[in-house]
C-alpha cells in the first residue's frame, strides 16, 4: 500500500511505535530551523522536512518515522489551525489503541 | 308514475353506487403503494454508519452486501485526507487516507453540470481532509466507494469527532448499547477486571462473557424490548436487530442451551429464563 497505516499517537506511546510510521496532533512549541518541539500530551522532538510550514501556536497534526531517540522525522505535516480541541484528539489516542481493531493491525 | 318514481330513485341509487364505485378505483391506487412498502424493507435497513477506512477495508462481502461488525451496511460516512487526485471524463476518483488504510472513493461527473464548476470541489485538493458520504462497491475484487457528497473539512474538530463516532457505533454494534448489563458484559468481556462490581451484575455479565456478540445482542434485546408473557418471535428479534437468519438461529441455540432463555408458544418464540 502506497499509503500506510499511521496510528494516531501522543508522546507517552513513542517508545512502543519506534522505527513505525506514526500520525501525531500536537501543539507547536517551539521552531528551531530544521527541528521543531511540538505538546502532543509531553514534548515531541521533530526532525523537519523542506515542505513544512509550522506555526507556533498552531496545532499541527505530523505523519513521521519514530527514530531510535524518539524524534519523529517528518514525512507531512497539516495545519490544524488554532481551535483544536487537544481533550477529543488525545480521546481519539486513547480509542486507537484500545479498540485498535478499527484503526490499525496490529503486529 | 309509481314506476317511474322508483325507477328514479333506484338510478339515483345506482349513480351513488358508482360513486362507489370510483372510491374503488382507489383501490390500484392502494396496490401501487403496497409495490414501495414491498421494498420497505431495505428502506429499514437504510442507514448511514460513520465508518474508519480500515473498516471499509475488512468489510466483508455477502453477495451484492458488505457487512461491517456483522451488521449489513448501506450509506457509509467518513473523514480522510486527500492522497490522489484523478479526473476522467465521467468521474473524479480521490484516494483518501484516514490513517486507519486508503481507498478509492469515486465521484461521477453530472456532464450537464460540467460547465458550472462546484465551489466545493475546487476547494478538494491534495492534502486537505475532507468528508466523504456514500455507498460501498466492488469491481473485481476492488472495493472502492462511491461517493453522493465529498466536501472539505472546515473544522479539523470533525476528524476527532467522526473517529470517536465511529469508535462508538463499533462498540454499540459489537457490544450493545451503553449502559445495563450489556455495558457491564462488555466490561467482563474485555478484561474481566470488574469483579468489583455488585454480586448481581457481576454475576450477569460474567455468565454473558462466554456468549457471541450476536447472541449478547439477543439477550440484551429480550431483556429490554416490550413484550408479553410469550416472549418474542426470532424473525422480530432478527428484524429489529437487523440480523440474519443464520446468525439468528446460532445465536438462540447458544442462548437456548446456555438456559438463558426457553422456548414458549412454538420453538420460535423465545422468552427470559430469569425475570427481572
Amino acid at each position: 500500500m502506497d499509503h500506510p497505516q499511521t496510528p494516531r499517537i501522543l508522546a507517552p506511546h513513542l517508545q512502543t511505535f519506534q522505527h513505525k510510521i506514526v500520525r501525531i496532533l500536537g501543539k507547536v512549541v517551539q521552531l528551531r530551523g530544521e527541528t521543531a518541539v511540538i505538546d502532543a500530551g509531553g514534548q515531541v522532538d521533530l526532525i523537519l522536512n523542506r515542505d513544512c510550514h509550522l506555526a507556533v501556536g498552531h496545532a499541527v497534526e505530523i505523519i513521521g518515522k519514530v527514530d531510535q531517540n524518539l524524534n519523529v522525522k517528518v514525512q507531512a505535516a497539516t495545519d490544524f489551525g488554532t481551535n483544536i480541541d487537544f481533550t477529543a484528539a488525545s480521546a481519539v489516542v486513547d480509542a486507537t489503541h484500545r479498540y485498535k481493531e478499527i484503526f490499525y493491525d496490529g503486529d | 308514475m309509481s314506476y317511474q318514481n322508483n325507477y328514479d330513485t333506484t338510478s339515483y341509487n345506482n349513480y351513488g353506487g358508482g360513486g362507489g364505485g370510483g372510491g374503488g378505483g382507489f383501490m390500484p391506487g392502494e396496490g401501487s403503494q403496497n409495490s414501495p412498502s414491498g421494498g420497505r424493507k431495505e428502506y429499514k435497513d437504510d442507514s448511514l454508519r460513520p465508518v474508519t477506512i480500515k473498516q471499509i477495508l475488512d468489510a466483508q462481502a455477502m453477495g451484492e452486501e458488505f457487512k461491517i461488525d456483522n451488521t449489513v451496511i448501506s450509506h457509509l460516512t467518513f473523514v480522510g485526507q486527500i492522497r490522489n487526485i484523478s479526473k476522467q471524463a465521467t468521474n473524479i476518483t480521490y484516494k483518501l487516507d484516514d490513517g486507519t488504510g486508503s481507498i478509492e472513493v469515486k465521484q461521477w461527473v453530472d456532464s450537464e453540470s460540467v460547465e458550472q464548476t462546484n465551489p466545493a470541489t475546487v476547494r478538494l485538493i491534495e492534502g486537505i481532509y475532507c468528508r466523504a458520504w456514500g455507498k460501498l462497491k466492488s469491481f473485481h475484487d476492488r472495493k472502492h466507494v462511491g461517493a453522493q457528497i465529498i466536501r472539505p473539512v472546515e473544522d479539523h474538530n470533525e476528524v476527532s469527532y467522526h473517529l470517536l463516532e465511529a469508535t462508538a457505533i463499533h462498540l454499540y454494534l459489537t457490544r450493545g448499547p451503553p449502559g445495563g448489563a450489556s455495558g457491564a458484559s462488555a466490561v467482563a468481556v474485555n478484561g474481566g477486571n470488574q469483579q468489583q462490581q455488585a454480586a448481581g451484575i457481576g454475576h450477569n455479565a460474567y455468565s454473558l462473557a462466554s456468549y457471541s456478540a450476536v447472541a449478547q445482542r439477543v439477550y440484551e434485546h429480550l431483556r429490554q424490548a416490550p413484550q408479553s408473557n410469550e416472549g418474542l418471535h426470532s424473525q422480530d428479534i432478527a428484524a429489529k436487530l437487523g440480523i440474519d437468519t443464520g446468525d439468528m438461529t446460532t445465536a438462540g441455540d447458544e442462548l437456548l442451551n446456555g438456559g438463558l432463555i426457553y422456548t414458549t408458544v412454538d420453538d420460535q418464540t423465545w422468552a427470559l429464563l430469569e425475570a427481572d
